[in-house]
Parts: C-alpha cells; sequence; structure tokens
C-alpha cells in the first residue's frame, strides 16, 4: 500500500493540472507577443482609462480562449480588486433575450447582495441593467460582459446585443464586451446596426505552430514516441485534444511502477482515433453483411434508390447463382434490416414524408466500398462468397 | 395507500377489498407502522449503488468478455478524488454498457446520480430527475409526487445543478472528515459526484435535440467545477452527434459485440447442468450466430430450444458423453432450421413447464400446428372489417381502371384469356413495371373507390350466401345503416394501421388512402372469409 502512495498522488497531481485549464494556459501563455498579454493590456487600459470597449476572441474549438480569458479576468480581479465585475452569458443556455435578461440582472443582483424577483419581466430586467449601468459607471466600476458562444447570440433578431451595446453608448457607463466564438466570422453575422456598435478588434487563437510543437516533441528522442505525436497532431492540433490524449496516456499510467511507457501513449492515440465506421461493420452479423453487400450490388448497378424490397430479390438473386447456405426468411432479414439501421450503416432517404412502411421506404448506405471491404476483411467469420462478390463489384 | 388498517379486523373492512389485499391486512397486525416519510427520506448513501461493495474481480468475472473495457473504464475514473474529463461510453444494444458502468461504481463505491433518457423523454423530465437526486428529494404522496425544483431550461439548470452540487459536495467532505478513521463501511467514499447519463442517442428524437445534445456536451466546460464527472452512454457512435456547431469530444469507450467465445462463456453461466448446455451450444451457437449475436435476442431462441433439446432425456442432471450428444443432436436437428427462420419472433404462447409427457405430444404435433396457425388469423375482426381490409388492398393493388371490368356482374377477372407469346419488348416492360411495383410500393386511392369496391365484393359474397340478408327493412335503409358503420370501420382500420392516409392533392379536395397489409394477411382474411381473393387479383 505504501509504494502505491506516491504513484497514486502523482497521478491524482497530473490528472488534476491537466483537466484544469487555467493550469495549462499560465504556461503557455508567457511570450508578451501572445494572446494573454494582448487581453490584458486591453481590458486593464479600459478599467482604468474608464472607457467602454469591445472585442471578439476567436478560434477553433479547444484553442483556449476561455481559458485565457478566466486568467486574465483573475489577474484583473486581484489587480483591482473593487472596480471590476463579471458577468457570464451562454449562447448554448442563454440564446433566448428573455433568458438572458433574466440571467444577467441575477447575476447583477448576486454580485451587488441584492435580491432578485423571478417574477420580474423583460422590460424590467431591462430598465435594470440600464440602471445598473449608469451606477456602476459614476462609481467607476467596469462590468465586464462575457459572451460565450457568441455567434449563437447573433441568431434571430439580436435584441441582447442591441439593448448591450446600445446601453455602452451612453456617457456615465462603463463596459466591456468581450465574445467568444469559434465561428471566424462571427462578426459577419452581425446586423449593421449592431456591427456599428462594435469595435472590429478581433484576437486571433490560432492552434500551435509547428516551431511550438518542435519544441514540445523535444522532451525525447525517441523516434517512436515523436511518430506518435505526430500522426496525433496532424489530425488535430488543438491544446484540448492534447490535453485528452494526456489524459487517456497518463490514466493508463501503471500503478505499480509510477512511469509512463510507450504503451501508454501508443493505447491513448487508438482511444482518440477511432474507427467508428470500421468496428460497426466488424459488429454485424453474417446476414447484415450479407444485406450490406446486396445494397452495394444495387448501388454498383446504378439504381438511383432502392428499398427493402429491391435488397430482397437481389439477396434471393445471389443465393439462386451461389447456392449459399445463408439464406433466411424474410422476417430474419427484415429485422437485421433495422438493426443495421439502429447501428447507421444504413438510413432512410426520405424525411419521413410518404409515411410508407419500412419495406417501401427508399434506402442508403451509409459507408463506402473502402470501408466495406476493409471491414470485411478484418470480420472474423465473414464468408469468402461476400469478398469475392463485392471485389468484381 | 391507508396503512393504518393494521388494528382493523378484516371483516370490519367496508370498502371492496381484493383478496390479496384482504389476506396481507391479516398479517398487518405484527408489522410496526412507520410513517412513510421519515424512513423513506433518502440520505447521502442512497447516492451510491446501495448494495455492498464488490472487490473488482467479480466484476471482471461476471462480465466475461469485457475485461478491458471495465479495466479501461476504473483506469479512466482514476483515483479517489482525481478529477476526470467526460467520457462516453458506446456500442450496439444489449452489449452490456449500462450493467457494467452500474458494477463499476458499486465496486468503487463512489456516489452518482443516475438518470436515463428513455424514461426521461423530455429536457424537464431529465433535469429534474436529476435534481431530485442530488436534492436527496424523493417523491411521494406527503409533497404530492412534486419535483423539488421546477426546471425546464437549460439555463436554470446549471444553476440549480450548480447549487446543488457545491451543497452535495460539502456535505460528502463533512462525511470523509469524520469518518477519515474507519474504513469502507457503506459510506459513499469520495468528494466528487458522477453524472451518468444514459440512452443519449434517443435524444436525437427529441424537440430542439441539436441545442441539448451540444449543451450536454459542453456541461463540463460551462460547469467549470472539476467535483463532478460526467459519464455519457450511447447506442450509436460518437460520430453521429456531429453537429455544424462543433463541440468538444468526450474520451469514448467501446463496446463491441460479443464474439463466440465470450457468448458461450455468458450462456453457461447460472446454468444448472454445464456439460450439458455446454454441449447445446456446441451445436447451436454457431448456426444463430451467422444471423445476430444479441444477447437478449439469442437468449429468447435457446430457451426455447434447449427445452426441445433436453426432451429424450429423462435425468437432466447428468453430463452427456458422446453417444448421448449424438443422439441429442439428431433429435434437435430438425428444429434448429424453422427456429432459426422464427428468431426474431416473439410467440404468443407464454412458455409453460409442463411435464414431461405432454411436452412430448406438443413437440409432435407442433409441426402441424404451426402450420395451420400460419394460415389462420390470429386476431379478431368483424366480418365487414374483414370486406373493407379486401378492398383496400385491391384498390391498392389494381390499377383503377380495371375495376369495371373486375368487378361486374360476372364477378371476377376472367383469366382464361389465350396466352399470347410474349415479344421481347414486352418482358422489358413487365420487368419495368415489376421494378416499379417494387418500389413505389401500394398505389393510393380516394375514399369512394375504396367504398365501391367494398359494396362491389360484399353484394357479390351475400348473394352467394343465398336468403341469410335480413328480411326486414327496406334495401335503402340498410344500405345507409351499412354506410355509416362502413366508415367507422375504415378510421378504425386506419388506427391499427391496415389503411394509412397518404398526401391528399389540393385540387382534388379529398384524401387518399394507401392499404399497408401484407399480400400474405390478405390471403389469410380472405380464406377466413372464404372470399376468392386470387381471381380478383391483377397479374402483369
Amino acid at each position: 500500500m505504501e509504494k502505491e502512495e506516491p504513484a497514486v498522488k502523482s497521478l491524482n497531481l497530473i490528472r488534476g493540472r491537466l483537466c484544469n485549464p487555467s493550469f495549462v494556459f499560465r504556461s503557455l501563455s508567457g511570450s508578451p507577443d501572445g494572446n494573454y498579454s494582448k487581453l490584458k493590456f486591453i481590458i486593464s487600459s479600459s478599467v482604468s482609462e474608464g472607457c467602454n470597449n469591445t472585442i471578439l476572441l476567436l478560434g477553433p474549438r479547444g484553442s483556449g480562449k476561455a481559458a485565457v480569458f478566466d486568467l486574465v479576468v483573475g489577474d484583473l480581479l486581484q489587480e483591482f480588486p473593487d472596480s471590476v465585475s463579471v458577468i457570464r452569458l451562454n449562447g448554448l443556455l442563454h440564446s433566448d433575450d428573455n433568458c438572458a435578461f433574466k440571467e444577467i440582472a441575477r447575476q447583477l443582483c448576486t454580485e451587488h447582495h441584492l435580491l432578485f424577483s423571478k417574477m420580474a419581466s423583460f422590460d424590467e430586467n431591462l430598465q435594470f441593467m440600464i440602471a445598473m449601468l449608469r451606477e456602476c459607471g459614476l462609481a467607476h466600476k467596469t462590468i465586464i460582459f462575457v459572451l460565450d458562444e457568441f455567434d449563437m447570440f447573433a441568431q434571430g433578431k439580436q435584441r441582447l446585443l442591441y439593448s448591450l451595446l446600445d446601453a455602452m453608448q451612453s456617457v456615465t457607463s462603463q463596459a466591456v464586451v468581450v465574445g467568444i466564438s469559434s465561428r471566424l466570422d462571427a462578426d459577419q453575422l452581425l446586423e449593421k446596426r449592431v456591427r456599428s456598435r462594435f469595435s472590429n478588434r478581433k484576437l486571433l487563437f490560432l492552434p500551435p505552430s509547428k516551431e511550438e510543437l518542435d519544441s514540445l516533441l523535444k522532451i525525447t528522442a525517441d523516434a517512436r514516441f515523436k511518430d506518435i505525436l505526430e500522426t496525433f497532431f496532424n489530425a488535430n492540433s488543438t491544446v484540448n485534444s492534447l490535453l485528452k490524449l494526456l489524459f487517456s496516456a497518463v490514466s493508463s499510467m501503471d500503478l505499480n511502477s509510477g512511469l509512463l511507457s510507450l504503451e501508454n501513449f501508443k493505447s491513448a492515440l487508438s482511444i482518440m482515433q477511432r474507427q467508428t465506421k470500421l468496428e460497426a461493420v466488424r459488429d454485424c452479423s453474417v446476414l447484415e453483411l450479407y444485406i450490406l453487400v446486396c445494397m452495394k450490388r444495387l448501388e454498383a448497378k446504378e439504381q438511383s434508390s432502392y428499398n427493402f424490397n429491391s435488397v430482397m430479390k437481389e439477396y434471393k438473386a445471389i443465393h439462386d447463382s451461389f447456392q449459399t447456405s445463408d439464406y433466411y426468411a424474410r422476417t430474419v432479414c427484415l429485422r437485421a434490416f433495422e438493426h443495421l439501421l439502429q447501428r447507421e450503416l444504413i438510413c432512410y432517404a426520405d424525411n419521413r414524408g410518404q409515411a410508407q412502411t419500412v419495406e417501401y421506404r427508399p434506402a442508403n448506405l451509409l459507408i463506402s466500398a473502402f470501408e466495406l471491404h476493409h471491414g470485411m476483411r478484418s470480420h472474423k467469420c465473414c464468408p469468402a462468397i461476400l469478398l469475392k462478390l463485392l471485389d468484381h463489384l | 395507500m391507508v396503512k393504518t388498517m393494521s388494528k382493523e379486523e378484516p371483516s370490519k373492512v367496508t370498502r371492496r377489498a381484493t383478496r390479496l389485499s384482504s389476506s396481507v391486512t391479516v398479517s398487518k397486525d405484527e408489522v410496526e407502522n412507520l410513517k412513510p416519510n421519515e424512513s423513506q427520506r433518502p440520505t447521502l448513501d442512497d447516492l451510491t449503488f446501495g448494495e455492498e461493495s464488490i472487490s473488482l474481480d467479480s466484476v471482471l468475472s461476471s462480465f466475461p468478455g469485457r475485461h478491458s473495457q471495465i479495466l479501461g473504464l476504473v483506469r479512466l475514473l482514476g483515483p479517489l478524488d482525481s478529477p476526470t474529463l467526460p467520457i462516453i461510453i458506446y456500442g450496439s444494444a444489449s452489449t452490456g454498457k449500462t450493467s457494467v458502468v452500474l458494477q463499476v461504481f458499486r465496486h468503487l463505491n463512489r456516489p452518482f446520480v443516475y438518470s436515463s433518457c428513455l424514461t426521461c423523454y423530455n429536457p424537464r423530465i431529465l433535469f429534474e430527475s436529476v435534481l431530485n437526486q442530488l436534492l436527496l428529494h424523493r417523491k411521494n404522496a406527503s409533497n404530492e409526487y412534486s419535483s423539488a425544483k421546477r426546471c425546464d431550461k437549460p439555463s436554470d439548470f446549471v444553476n440549480l445543478l450548480r447549487e446543488a452540487l457545491c451543497n452535495v459536495v460539502d456535505k460528502l467532505s463533512c462525511t470523509t472528515e469524520k469518518s477519515r478513521k474507519g474504513e469502507s463501511d457503506g459510506k459513499p467514499k469520495g468528494k466528487m459526484v458522477y453524472l451518468i447519463l444514459d440512452n443519449v442517442d434517443l435524444i436525437r428524437g427529441w424537440d430542439k435535440s441539436s441545442m441539448i445534445l451540444q449543451f450536454l456536451f459542453n456541461l463540463y466546460h460551462i460547469l467549470q467545477m472539476p467535483q463532478l464527472g460526467i459519464i455519457l452512454i450511447s447506442g450509436v457512435p460518437p460520430d453521429v452527434y456531429y453537429s455544424n456547431m462543433g463541440y468538444t469530444e468526450p474520451i469514448p469507450v467501446y463496446f463491441p459485440e460479443y464474439s463466440e467465445d465470450d457468448l458461450r462463456k455468458i450462456f453457461l453461466r447460472n446454468q444448472a447442468n454445464r456439460k450439458l448446455y455446454s454441449a447445446f451450444l456446441d451445436v447451436v451457437l454457431r448456426s444463430f450466430c451467422r444471423v445476430t449475436r444479441r444477447v437478449d435476442e439469442l437468449s429468447a431462441a435457446f430457451s426455447l430450444l434447449f427445452r426441445k433439446y433436453c426432451e429424450p432425456l429423462t435425468d437432466l442432471g447428468i453430463g452427456p458423453n458422446e453417444e448421448m450428444k449424438r443422439r441429442l443432436y439428431s433429435h434437435l436437428q430438425p428444429h434448429i432450421p424453422p427456429c432459426l427462420n422464427e428468431i426474431f419472433m416473439v410467440s404468443s404462447q407464454p412458455p409453460n413447464a409442463d411435464t414431461n409427457g405432454e411436452r412430448k405430444r406438443r413437440a409432435s404435433c407442433n409441426t402441424s400446428e404451426s402450420r395451420e396457425d400460419l394460415e389462420k388469423l390470429d386476431f379478431h375482426m368483424s366480418t365487414s372489417a374483414k370486406y373493407l381490409l379486401i378492398a383496400a388492398f385491391l384498390a391498392s393493388r389494381n390499377p383503377a381502371t380495371l375495376d369495371a371490368s373486375m368487378f361486374d356482374s360476372t364477378g371476377g377477372l376472367d383469366n382464361r384469356k389465350r396466352k399470347r407469346k410474349a415479344s421481347e419488348k414486352s418482358m422489358e416492360k413487365k420487368e419495368i413495371a415489376e421494378q416499379e411495383t417494387l418500389m413505389k410500393g401500394p398505389g393510393s386511392f380516394p375514399l369512394e373507390r375504396l367504398l365501391a369496391i367494398f359494396q362491389c365484393i360484399a353484394s357479390v359474397e351475400e348473394s352467394s350466401f343465398g336468403e341469410e340478408t335480413s328480411g326486414s327493412g327496406d334495401d335503402v335503409e340498410d344500405g345507409n345503416i351499412l354506410m355509416s358503420d362502413i366508415l367507422l370501420q375504415v378510421s378504425s382500420l386506419c388506427d391499427a394501421n391496415f389503411i394509412t392516409k397518404s398526401g391528399s392533392c389540393p385540387l382534388e379536395g379529398s384524401t387518399r388512402y394507401r392499404s399497408t397489409v401484407s399480400e400474405e394477411l390478405a390471403l389469410k382474411v380472405a380464406r377466413s372469409l372464404g372470399f376468392p381473393l386470387s381471381k380478383y387479383l391483377y397479374r402483369r
């Protein structure tokens, strides 16, 4: 038990650090040219000078936009303890205007120890927000509005954005609006009247460049390790996905030795890069493979649309010409067809518009010929006749 | 439920008591009468699995074939109080995902909240179920079966969840402080709470499903609480959830279908006579695995077959030797192919534990019975409904232009035409036409055509019955009464999905219907009426 303790402790420590975005990004944000410094400069200057500002943080998912912003806010709260308050909104939750204003009012109330009434209407919340902005401006307190998933707020009538930005135009308010989005064209989604009130400041969060990745790879001279990491980065090079890879590798660490090995990283890579269609084909039973091959043959015969009945006809034709032993009744095949639908290897081609029975609705394959070949070759008991049929398509 | 009747005599029961309740009330004199509220208020312990914790080895041994998945899951969850990234567990149906997860949590004895999107069929019920479990609230009569908090929007859910989690984590850290000396005494371990959401793929069929799925996948990042671990269980692979918004993918854990060896181990568990069952599996497993490898479907088929397999044996406890195995196999052999073809059908007769003799008799007349069953209808329909069904089938099958010639006074298509030698062009046309019928499905018809055909065939049959028609009342009245009854029957056939409404042309005005009955069923119905359906079918 005592021998395991240090290994367990170190595992806990590493996992905790990997799951904590602020730890990760603090170490990455040293350079003066980086986004962290730029953002910090912008926001702290608006706070100290008492002016309004708007900024957009854009970048692919997992590049650490929200994490960097949280770091900046944390630093600012230490520097200016009483002059900054943060209101957080999320596009997934608060894209409805009523919801958004209610949430703003609620957060303002908790921040300033006021009583919040759930029955307040939209207008009342709006008036409250404008009044608070004015009061805070007079007291030289800056309110920072964070709009996560900014592009969700830009759908519909953009009432929230307009009222917020409009309120900021008045002289006494001191507010900073930070929008975070993974759509790089988020500012193009804004209406004209909203865009005119929005400054064009954008910070792009790009995935780490080649040099930074190379510096990361220098930690070991092992060529196989470098290969693994390079394969990984070719697919997805954002910071968060790297964190997930490390997390998987670390959690499979051998607790007896307390050391990471190459095997951990290999297994982590295979976890992260799954080939789900291949797995689904390998899971199929022999009858389901027959149905897939029949559908492929129908496609090859350039039948633009086919349904279960045509598949059955093809199945019978195969049985008649090759005398296979796998000929089952229609009900069994229908059930296997439904299993394939559940596995998402085939789908219906129409959108429930026709209200026809299962046998007549046109169906489509969701898997390419290459994947089907590959899957059938690695299938444990695929009959040779099927492989031959697929090869001679 | 009134539980204070323990002191009353059963004879003083004034309300109508069922046999069960009156027999129970007699024994209630001894049962202590607890107030339902106090004893049933959930505590923090209820957040764990509830039964005593088991070791990892017993989890591994109770799930053959899931060794790597169980170890992978345990490793991802990590040591006690270690934060974890969200995990998604996926695999096809009946691969043991839910049971493995729950047993792993039983082994780890960590507090968790479990909700299934199968029982919680819209967002409000899902959110409230999670919150009820976290707020240690149970729905009972005292609070009129209501939830602790009303919550139907994701924004409210996030706020309430944060509050509830903070409360629970505080309570958990208090208890761990107190019981630091005492070892695993059934109390939940650790300061983390895990949220398990099952059947996440069903959310795709909900309203605003893409929003809710995005919300669930991003919940970890929205909440920013390292004390919460999220585990999603899904029946479809995660790439099905891709949308154009993008989301942060959880770490996947894959549960493949069982291999044949795993299936053998699974079926051999809990068997009284392993040698006998293993010999049985040698015979059937391979051929059935070619059709499906799902445990639920195979077990239904195997239970029937195993009963047939054991019929020649007088003593079910012995292990068979080679000669006996061969005998049993030859006895079972003829039953295997029909069972394969019925593998997915659920039999309407419940399996009963008869004596050996009755089973033998049943087995011998089974084949003839099954053939008869195939020809009989196994549900009841009134005569007019049967005629309507046949009329609908004919209307869908035959083109409308043939109606006049088919339903004339001679009653039936005259099939004794001269057979002309089919030319190549007509053969091609026939093939294309056949292709079309395969693809298009049954044709649609307006209500008037259905009623016209119905009246034709019903009148034809009535005249063939002879003088069984009712003599009272004039024909016009009979016709009118028949009409309203028939319209009701049409709507009930629609409800039973024998006829569906198909799209109607706005110019024409009337709705068109489509028959969804297979030829087999129509023939069965016609046979039960004694109606010569084949005479009326149009064959190209």
